[in-house]
């Protein structure tokens, strides 16, 4: 059950250009790869919503949350200016998972054999943790990843593409890997060349959206994306709210517009 | 804490009662108990569902929310589930969980306002907030809340269809907001409750060396930054008419609480304070007691008689 939780700043370290890791101390025992954290910083009326990019759960109040954070404004730059220590105020867990091979949220739908995981710049953040917990669960996954340039890469993939964009050569990966399904997250024109491309080869896709958030837990309609109605046979349309029916979502069900 | 919540915070409205003058601001708490992961719903003052129109609506299209200095611009659209949804669905979880509620409802036309009150009057429901900052379809899309003519009109008829606690939830966008509060007295209202969003708008502008790109987010202003407006409309309105007022905008700390109280209402709402801190009605109710207790106020009544002397 999602809470507003306080934790302490353990770690926080520059992991790449204008990249930076933070670590906190967390109560929570669970939280799945795909659902986020949603951070109140000092004089703003909105939270800031981070995937969870690791997480360590301990017995006691001393689990471990990461978030990759890439910096933009006032709120990044404020998250950056922590020190070990210094207390976080946070919403979590919020929002959906992908789906996994056992426990999550999302029943698992077919065995998952195979997953291509494939992370478009900060998109990465919540691939590596999704990366970590298939690995544990016994699913062969591979991890593509693409950056700007050197500098703002962040290290964990499977392979990295420096330049260019991360789906340049992805249907050799694809004819190679053969994977059952294909995980991502990263910009909005990436999220839908994904989905054509699954749609293409037949497979299921995961992607996870990012919409300007208020409330973060479904009630100020303020996040969402329209989607097709899969219980009226697909044909219509409806909203789904990023933050609570999301942030992942099937790739055959998103309406890109 | 060695108060009696119940008694001495209590507010009575006659035909409505609040255990506290703290309640929730439409749109910003859902239609139930959604921030019952923060907090008790249930010790609220009272809720006010999000604005339920006859229909289901899907709001506006593209991006909806844009934060500024000290707040944030909305333009949702009034997404909502529509009245069938709310009375099949959500109304009898309201009532399993005794959480005390006002039904916020929203039309474009007169006739929707009345269906809107006569379903809510059939169903019991104890105490309606009219969203009057809604464009008015037959009159050009004028918004019935800001030509006193027309809300006249709209609340006269609401209240032959609706016998309950019938407030009306004034816009600021006026020039005179003496004169709406005047019409909604003489069309029979209960209560008054201040203010809506302001109008505003967020610009958005990227740079691409030479090249500009812009967007914009025209919608309704609310937080912190709009608390001295509203605080002069509730004043003025307090001014103007004898009608019991709820006060609401930019409310996020005890300090606010009062100083409402203190320009004329008699319970307040908390609305996009509840986005940032999810459990700060609650955490007013209990601040607000224990300053009662504190200053040696004998209870609510007593603080309000003070503070409006
Ligand atoms: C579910 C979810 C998960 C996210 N995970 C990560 C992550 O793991 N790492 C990461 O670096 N970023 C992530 N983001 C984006 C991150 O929330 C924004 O970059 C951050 O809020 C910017 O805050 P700021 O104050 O620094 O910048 P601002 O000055 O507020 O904004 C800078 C830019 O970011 C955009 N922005 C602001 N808030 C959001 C938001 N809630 N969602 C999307 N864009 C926003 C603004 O429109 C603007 O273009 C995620 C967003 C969502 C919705
Ligand atoms: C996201 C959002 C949705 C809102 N939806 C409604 C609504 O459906 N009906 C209504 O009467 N007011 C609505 N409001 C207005 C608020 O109830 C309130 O009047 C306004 O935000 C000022 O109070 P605040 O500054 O405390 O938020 C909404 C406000 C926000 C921020
Ligand atoms: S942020 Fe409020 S519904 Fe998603």
């Amino acid at each position: 059950m999602k809470k507003n939780l306080k934790g302490k700043v353990l770690n926080i370290e520059n992991v790449a250009k204008d990249t930076v890791k933070l670590q906190f101390s967390t109560s929570l025992k669970e939280i799945y790869p795909g659902q986020f954290v949603s951070i109140l910083i000092p004089n703003k009326t909105l939270r800031r919503p981070f995937s969870v990019a690791d997480f360590e759960a301990h017995s006691s109040e001393n689990g471990i949350i990461t978030v990759l954070f890439k910096l933009k404004g006032e709120g990044t730059k404020y998250l950056k200016s922590l020190k070990k220590g210094d207390s976080i105020d946070y919403l979590a867990p919020l929002g959906n998972c992908f789906t996994l091979p056992e426990a999550g949220k999302r029943a698992p739908q077919k065995a998952l054999q195979k997953a291509l995981l494939i992370g478009a710049g900060i998109g990465i953040a919540p691939m590596l943790y999704l990366k970590k917990v298939l690995t544990e669960r016994d699913t062969e996954n591979f991890l593509i990843s693409g950056f700007k340039d050197e500098e703002e890469a962040v290290k964990g993939s499977d392979r990295t593409v420096i330049g260019g964009s991360v789906l340049d050569n992805i249907q050799n990966l694809l004819d190679e890997f053969k994977p059952d399904i294909i995980y991502s997250c990263g910009p909005k024109i990436v999220l839908e060349l994904v989905c054509k491309l699954a749609e293409k080869n037949g497979l299921r896709a995961e992607v996870a959206m990012e919409k300007v958030m208020a409330c973060g837990i479904g009630v100020c309609r303020g996040c969402v994306i329209k989607v097709k109605d899969m219980e009226n046979g697909a044909r219509l349309v409806k909203n789904a709210s990023v933050c609570a029916d999301g942030p992942v979502f099937a790739g055959s069900e998103v309406i890109w517009e | 804490m060695g108060i009696d919540l119940q008694s001495s915070l209590c507010v009575d409205f006659g035909k409505f009662k609040l255990q506290n003058p703290i309640m929730t601001a439409s749109g910003t708490f859902g239609y139930v108990d959604e921030f019952d992961a923060f907090l008790n719903v249930k010790n609220l003052g009272a809720i006010v569902t999000k604005g339920v129109t006859l229909e289901e609506r899907p709001g506006n299209e593209g991006k909806r929310i844009f934060e500024c200095t000290a707040g944030m611009i909305n333009r949702i659209g009034l997404e909502n589930v529509g009245i069938q949804k709310f009375i099949k669905e959500k109304l009898p979880k309201l009532r399993e969980k005794g959480i005390n509620f006002v039904l916020n409802i929203a039309g474009s036309s007169v006739e929707d306002y009345v269906k809107l009150g006569e379903i809510s009057k059939a169903n019991n429901i104890k105490a309606i907030e009219v969203n009057v900052s809604c464009p008015n379809v037959k009159s050009g899309c004028l918004e019935f809340g800001t030509d006193e003519k027309y809300l006249y009109e709209l609340i006269s008829r609401i209240r032959e269809a609706y016998d309950g606690f019938l407030i009306v939830k004034l816009t600021p966008n006026v020039t005179e907001i003496e004169k709406l509060a005047f019409a909604v007295q003489n069309a029979g209202a209960d209560c008054i409750s201040a203010i809506n969003t302001l109008k505003g708008l967020g610009v958005e502008l990227n740079f691409n060396g030479t090249k500009v790109s812009k967007s914009f987010v025209q919608g309704g202003l609310s937080g912190k930054c709009v608390k001295p407006v509203a605080l002069s409309m509730v004043k003025r309105i307090k001014e103007a008419v004898n009608l019991p007022i709820i006060g609401l905008g930019g409310i996020s700390c005890l300090q606010d609480v009062l100083e409402f109280v203190a320009v004329g209402a008699d319970a307040v709402q908390i609305g996009t304070e509840n986005f940032t801190t999810p459990d700060i009605s609650e955490r007013l109710i209990l601040e607000l007691a224990e300053f009662i207790e504190k200053q040696g106020f004998k209870d609510f009544n007593n603080l309000k008689e003070e503070l409006r002397k």
